[in-house]
């Protein structure tokens, strides 16, 4: 396995003196699905303007692939990270959706043939065929999320950077968009990083979740991340409401191996548990089920 | 509000529309310049009606046009209502001192007339190209980058800060703001146009980190591809003698 990347004790303060990343440590390897938590103004967006150099780090801090990115040539630095950003405005600069996909490419140096080949393919890949030649004004927020992702993919990056992907779409245009993320880092070998708030999205787009706060409070797996409430709750976060409800039915007594964070994992815990003991569960209330029963709402309470 | 939208009917199909957008550009701003220099008002009138008949032939609405060159002919009205006061001649009508001048009635409505004209002109070069098209034309006709892009940018962004104005302005209105002539509403308009200046200049920043995250360097490149017809040096033939004839016929009167 190779390391995608590797970030070692890197300190931003903003020129006004907001200090935004303090000591922050992250190392990424390649194929992984990473995602960013933290509360708003933890840092995550200052993160990602460091991972493709918008941002330079003072010392050789952010590697890509062993490279110092700081001191990448333009053309290869673009190759290595592509940066979705939040806003799909501040993203969609150009005239037409063709000019705006067709732009990374053509900073690279390519062909008109070969960018023309990878802004079709990049439109195809997010499902906007037919979108060339229009305009930003007259989209959906949905397809301009869409586009956006697509002027990036379209650089065929080898680390995905994605600054809220899922934040304020509809359930379909979200479903699709985790859909083709997941598509590109199982099927493509992209390394994923992400950073979001949707927690009923992280048992798909997450094998490994950091959470930021300034400096890197914690690491780990999802499930260990929202097993400590405490954690959660310092740093503004929320456990999926699936995971709290198996928590909840285990107070009853219906207990599974382990805590599912998502719908699907759901079924499988429950068959693997139900299986166990013969095919039927049964649930109870006995004298501490109310207490505990409280103690798990108010454990993860804001 | 309604969105500037200058290429609504850049998709009809017409001589006009078909017209090379860089060919396009360069004779009907040789157009512009010469009839903005007609000194004589009937010629002025001449290639007013010439205008409307191009702008007959491109098949955009009237009321389109008509709707967006009232702006600019508000601004030149003063003209025709000051100047047949102000300039001494001939005089036309004279009420208790106050004199009507022929000489500043004649040259007021030469100044509205030409400006009706040019703006009408630039309105159905612009109204038949698709924006983006006009930009590319531009650049491909060497005219310097930072203003292409500038131009480009100011395009693509008025509207995002269109939307962004309505729906501060909504939420005012929601929570019961009306404009009054007082100081609070003065304040509070003054608010408003500060958090815009302050959101775009984020704004503005952002689309930097997005463009420079792309491997923006200062150059705006995009694919061109234009190719001259035989149609389109007919029809720019065409119209530059239009505009030698309007020259001729000028200097022989004066
Ligand atoms: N351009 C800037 N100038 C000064 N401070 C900034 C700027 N951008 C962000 N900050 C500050 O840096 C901190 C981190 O912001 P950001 O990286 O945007 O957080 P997040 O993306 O996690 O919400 C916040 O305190 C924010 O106010
Ligand atoms: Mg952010």
């Amino acid at each position: 396995m190779k390391t995608a990347i590797s970030i070692t004790d890197l300190n931003y303060s903003y020129p006004d003196g907001t200090k935004a990343l303090d000591n922050v440590n992250i190392e990424v390897e390649q194929g992984e699905k990473i995602v960013i938590m933290g509360p708003n103004g933890a840092g995550k967006t200052t993160l990602f303007l460091h991972l493709n150099g918008v941002i330079r780090a003072e010392q050789d801090n952010v590697k890509i692939f062993g490279n110092n990115i700081g001191s990448m040539k333009t053309e290869d630095r673009i190759r290595e990270v592509g940066v979705v950003f939040a806003e799909p405005d501040d993203q969609l600069f150009m005239s037409t959706v063709y000019d705006d996909i067709a732009f990374g490419p053509l900073n690279m140096g390519l062909s008109e043939e070969e960018v023309d080949r990878r802004v079709k393919k990049a439109l195809a890949t997010v499902g906007l065929e037919g979108f060339e030649d229009k305009v930003p004004h007259h989209m959906s927020f949905g397809q301009k999320k869409k586009a956006a992702l697509a002027a990036v993919l379209s650089m065929e990056p080898r680390v995905l950077v994605l600054d809220e992907p899922t934040a304020n779409l509809d359930p379909k245009s979200r479903a699709d968009l985790i859909r083709v993320i997941n598509d590109l880092n199982k099927n493509h070998g992209i390394t994923t990083v992400i950073a979001m708030h949707d927690i009923n999205a992280l048992s798909e787009l997450a094998d490994r979740v950091y959470v930021l706060n300034r400096s890197i409070v914690a690491e780990g797996p999802t499930r260990d991340i929202f097993s400590d409430h405490v954690l959660v709750k310092e740093n503004n976060l929320d456990a999926p409401d699936i995971f709290k409800f198996f928590k909840i039915m285990k107070c009853f007594g219906g207990d599974c191996d382990q805590t599912p964070m998502s719908i699907d994992e759901s079924v499988k815990e429950l068959t693997q548990a139900i299986e166990a003991l013969e095919g039927k569960m049964s649930l109870h209330i006995h004298e501490s089920t109310h207490e505990m029963v409280n103690d798990v709402i108010s454990s993860y309470r804001h | 509000m309604k969105y500037p939208e200058i290429d609504k009917y850049a998709e009809l199909d017409s001589l006009i529309h078909r017209f090379d957008p860089r060919a396009k550009i360069i004779t009907f701003t040789l157009l512009i310049f010469s009839f903005v220099f007609i000194e004589d008002i009937r010629i002025a009138f001449v290639s007013l009606l010439f205008s409307s008949f191009i702008l007959l032939v491109s098949r955009i609405p009237f009321g389109f046009i008509f709707n967006r060159m009232k702006p600019g002919l508000i601004f030149v009205m003063p003209f025709l209502i000051v100047m047949p006061f102000a300039l001494d001649g001939n005089v036309l009508y004279s009420y208790n001192g106050i004199s009507i001048s022929y000489d500043g009635l004649y040259y007021g409505s030469l100044v509205v007339i030409r400006a009706a004209t040019s703006i009408m002109l630039t309105l159905i070069m612009l109204g038949t190209t698709k924006m983006d098209t006009t930009m590319k034309s531009l650049h491909s006709l060497k005219v310097p980058s930072p203003f292409v892009q500038t131009l480009m940018f100011s395009y693509r962004y008025i509207f995002v800060f269109i939307d962004e104005f309505l729906s501060m302005w909504t939420s005012m209105k929601a929570k019961g703001f009306k404009v009054k002539a007082n100081k609070h509403s003065l304040s509070i308009i003054g608010n408003l146009v500060g958090m815009i200046l302050v959101r775009s200049y984020e704004r503005a920043e952002r689309v930097y980190h997005s463009m420079a995250s792309k491997g923006y360097t200062g150059e705006s490149r995009t694919i061109v591809k234009f190719k001259m017809q035989t149609a389109d040096y007919g029809l720019a033939a065409i119209l530059i003698g239009t505009v030698l004839i309007f020259i001729i016929y000028g200097m022989s009167l004066s």
